[in-house]
């Protein structure tokens, strides 16, 4: 067992702060795009126009840290540990969504994100061990 | 998918170094798709809320698992089938809303 480093490269803390980084990013990417939506233009499927946006340069930003991050926890911890870990955000997305951007989350909605969760707690382990040998 | 690509990539530099074609190919497919997902979901957001589109990332542990059936030709197990069958009512409940 190799010895794990402690401070900022304890890889649980890096573990926390890639999970923080992600959840950020997704709310920056969502009030980027809402700022300068533009419905009723033709390639605004593309995304493309959401650069002018600065709050998603820096989502862009985080999704980079948080990817840096993730990398280095991969170092020490095993991927059937970090990986259920993470998906943390599962949970923390939606209530955020509800907390901080004030979305309208209907009792059907929140059935299915419940159904997703608990789906995705199930499978975790068994996905990361089969996306290590994939 | 991405992530399996750069997965690949990664592997590659522990057989031949990072100088390797395969290696640069990898990572040129990995970085395309990533690139791609991420304009499109940026431009679901303009449309859609992220409440709404997040829990379709739960397809990517149905596709992962697909995967698994037909490349690594493995047997699903139970736990696996729940959980997949749990996320894929999850995602029909959340379109529905």
């Amino acid at each position: 067992m190799q010895i794990r480093p402690s401070g900022f490269g304890n890889p649980w803390l890096q573990l926390a702060l890639s999970v923080v980084c992600v959840l950020a990013s997704e709310f920056l990417l969502k009030r980027g795009a809402a700022d300068v939506a533009e419905p009723n233009s033709a390639w605004s499927w593309t995304g493309v126009n959401g650069l002018a946006s600065p709050l998603v340069w820096w989502a862009i930003l985080l999704i980079i840290a948080s990817f840096v991050s993730w990398l280095y926890v991969l170092r020490h911890i095993p991927l059937t540990i970090a990986f259920p870990l993470s998906r943390a955000v599962d949970i923390l997305v939606p209530l955020g969504c509800w907390i901080f951007l004030g979305e309208f989350i209907s009792t059907l909605r929140w059935c299915g994100i419940a159904l997703v969760v608990i789906g995705l707690a199930l499978v975790a382990k068994p996905i990361a061990q089969i996306e290590e040998r994939l | 998918m991405a992530q399996l690509v750069l997965k690949r990539a990664m592997v590659s530099i522990t057989e031949s170094g990072f100088r390797n074609l395969r290696f640069i190919s990898l990572v040129t497919v990995g970085v395309f798709l990533m690139t791609i997902s991420f304009f499109l979901t940026l431009g679901l957001l303009q449309r859609f809320d992220l409440s709404y589109l997040y829990p379709f990332q739960g397809l990517s542990v149905i596709i992962i698992t697909l995967m698994a059936a037909v490349m690594l030709k493995e047997r699903l197990t139970l736990q696996l089938t729940i959980g997949t069958l749990l996320i894929s009512a999850g995602i029909v409940l959340v379109s529905l809303s």
